[in-house]
């Protein structure tokens, strides 16, 4: 870089379009840093976890094989809606936690934050990318759980028409009615749509604890001890409930208590799909509302902390 | 009457110290003002509120009392960033992405897309003198590169106001002149630079106006040239002297009122020697490698 060819250089600067005029809100912006978001998180290869997932199901497939294909199936589905819920909530928390500590770290969030960047849109941006990336999470552990499903739905019922092959044509047809039955139920879709809501839920509320945590051990700490009381309050509150007289003062208690600490059992709905009782709908609406609720809250929370911190 | 391109009055800046009762005073009641194309110099030892005083132009710190402007805007609002480039010291930027990438990036974050984008990205890793190395991840940039595209990034949006905090730091004194001559070629095209540094020899190379603090307070400021000037010193720097003449000059000073306070040969810098060393061997270097190639 000499003098010369810089010179040369700085005289095409002018030549070139400008930056455009300033917009309070711009979906470009937030694009920009959701995209970078992914892809932060996907070359750090936090995608190794659904390596671990499908090496779980084919493990759990072959061990499988010796059981009747009604517990093969209920086992399939208990272990890979188990696994999908574990490894998304675990994604979810890992994979946020270092998000701002380590762009205030390496003093990139200054860099950001030193365009015209409202500091809003960098949280939205933040948090956006990693919902995204949970989303192609679950949607890649959900396929290769619905794939290694049907594979073992159409062994058996090939099986099952190899042994029944001189059966008659209704009984060998209620056999495969059955068989499909105790493999696929419509409340599968529904029970992976909310283990996602609660994968979105702890992302938003580990983003909010990181924007005050001084470090992101601090955050995951804090995060494993709020999803432990998190499954475990909906027990807890009712047991204070009937041991306590619900007056005002409990239940505003009891309010704090659940924003700080999410019912995240109430997100368990994996149980009644595995045991085939239908999900209704108002469950389903009423478990996403919640879910959105929680995770709006949480980023809207993240922001209001995010707008006030010293960097 | 035009803004000033940086404008700071009665700026204080108190941080409380969790637990305790006393806080840290990290800048106390600064004024200062840089007027469009100048370069200025914010100099102190570590710890003297330089980049207190830097993060809350940019509105990254909020301050205690007064305020910061930036060419008329108040810089608590996020419009005044569109006229400001930022290189904060040592960055990293993030390591996955490459310098093209990177560029990329924080050109979209000025609302640059498409072949604008494209051409701004181009010129500034052409500027920068980082082409070949364009397509390489930021992992792999030794310091001076990874200063070289935060330079470059934070030209991106053609700001008018150019914000660099130890713009040279753990650069080698080549990719430190290169920075050097970068700041000097922005100058002459009228952008502002305000500059943080340790370095003062380079401070006083490209500076023209400095401001020293100590301790949070503005203890000197003014135009550099009269900041180090030796009122009654005048110096004489001859080429190819006789011994004869240097004689007479002396007997005529010790006629004189004066006083010779120091006779010596003049020297070179060490960093233009260790400049013409490395750049020399380089060149030596490359005529072998040709003549191999030729062979």
């Amino acid at each position: 870089m000499s003098n010369g060819e810089t010179a040369s250089t700085l005289q095409q600067f002018n030549t070139s379009t400008s930056a455009k005029r300033y917009r309070p809100f711009s979906f470009s912006r937030i694009y920009a840093i959701t995209i970078n978001t992914v892809t932060e998180l996907t070359r750090l290869k936090v995608f190794y976890v659904l390596l671990i997932f499908g090496l779980l199901l084919i493990g759990s497939s072959i061990f499988m094989a010796q059981f009747s294909f009604q517990q093969e199936f209920q086992i399939l589905k208990d272990v890979s809606l188990g696994a999908i819920s574990i490894f998304t909530s675990l994604l979810a928390i890992v994979a946020t936690a270092r998000l701002l500590p380590q762009d205030l770290d390496d003093r990139i969030l200054y860099t950001i934050l030193a365009k015209p960047v409202p500091r809003f849109e960098y949280i939205l941006g933040k948090i956006a990318g990693v919902l995204l990336l949970l989303a192609i999470s679950t949607l890649v552990m959900g396929a290769a759980f619905l794939l290694v499903l049907y594979i073992r739905e159409q062994a058996v019922v090939h099986a099952t028409l190899q042994q029944m092959s001189n059966a008659p044509r209704d009984q060998v047809a209620d056999a495969v009615r059955i068989i499909q039955s105790s493999a696929f139920n419509i409340d599968i879709f529904p029970g992976i749509v909310i283990i996602y809501l609660k994968a979105c839920l702890l992302a938003a509320l580990t983003l909010f604890v990181s924007t005050f945590a001084t470090s992101n051990i601090f955050t995951i700490v804090v995060m494993a001890f709020i999803y432990f009381i998190g499954h475990l309050q909906a027990t807890a509150r009712e047991y204070w409930l009937h041991e306590h007289s619900s007056g005002l003062v409990s239940r505003i208690f009891l309010a704090i208590v659940a924003l700080l600490f999410p019912d995240l059992q109430a997100f368990n709905l994996v149980d009644d799909i595995i045991a085939g009782t239908a999900i209704s709908l108002s469950v389903f609406a009423k478990t996403a509302l919640l879910g959105v609720f929680y995770t709006t809250i949480y980023t809207l929370l993240a922001t209001f902390v995010f707008y006030g911190k010293e960097l | 009457m035009t803004n000033s391109a940086v404008a700071v009055h009665g700026l204080t800046k108190i941080f409380p110290v969790p637990f305790h009762r006393q806080s840290v005073v990290a800048v106390k009641d600064l004024n200062l003002r840089i007027e469009p194309g100048e370069v200025y110099g914010l100099l102190g030892p570590n710890g003297s509120g330089k980049s207190t005083t830097l993060k809350i132009i940019l509105g990254l710190v909020s301050p205690t009392r007064g305020g910061t402007e930036i060419f008329g805007c108040d810089s608590r609002l996020v419009e005044s960033r569109e006229a400001v480039g930022f290189l904060p010291e040592n960055p990293y930027f993030y390591k996955y992405l490459t310098g093209k990438e990177t560029l990329r990036f924080f050109g979209r974050l000025c609302g640059l897309r498409g072949a604008a984008l494209k051409n701004r990205v181009n010129e500034l890793l052409d500027l920068v003198g980082l082409t070949k190395a364009r397509n390489r991840r930021l992992g792999t940039y030794s310091k001076g590169m990874l200063q070289r595209i935060g330079l470059a990034q934070a030209l991106i949006h053609d700001p008018r106001l150019l914000v660099l905090d130890e713009p040279t730091a753990g650069v080698d004194p080549a990719g430190s002149r290169d920075i050097r001559d970068l700041i000097l070629e922005l100058k002459g095209r009228g952008i502002t630079v305000l500059l943080s540094s340790h370095l003062l020899a380079q401070a006083q190379e490209i500076c023209d106006r400095i401001g020293i603090l100590a301790n949070g307070v503005l203890v000197r400021e003014g135009h550099l040239q009269e900041l180090i000037a030796i009122e009654n010193q005048t110096e004489l720097v001859i080429t190819d002297a006789s011994e004869e003449l240097i004689r007479e000059i002396e007997s005529t000073v010790a006629r004189s009122n004066g006083k010779l306070i120091e006779r010596r040969k003049s020297t070179t810098t060490l960093e233009r020697l260790f400049l013409e060393a490395t750049r020399a061997d380089e060149t030596k270097m490359q005529s072998n490698e040709e003549a191999r190639n030729e062979k």
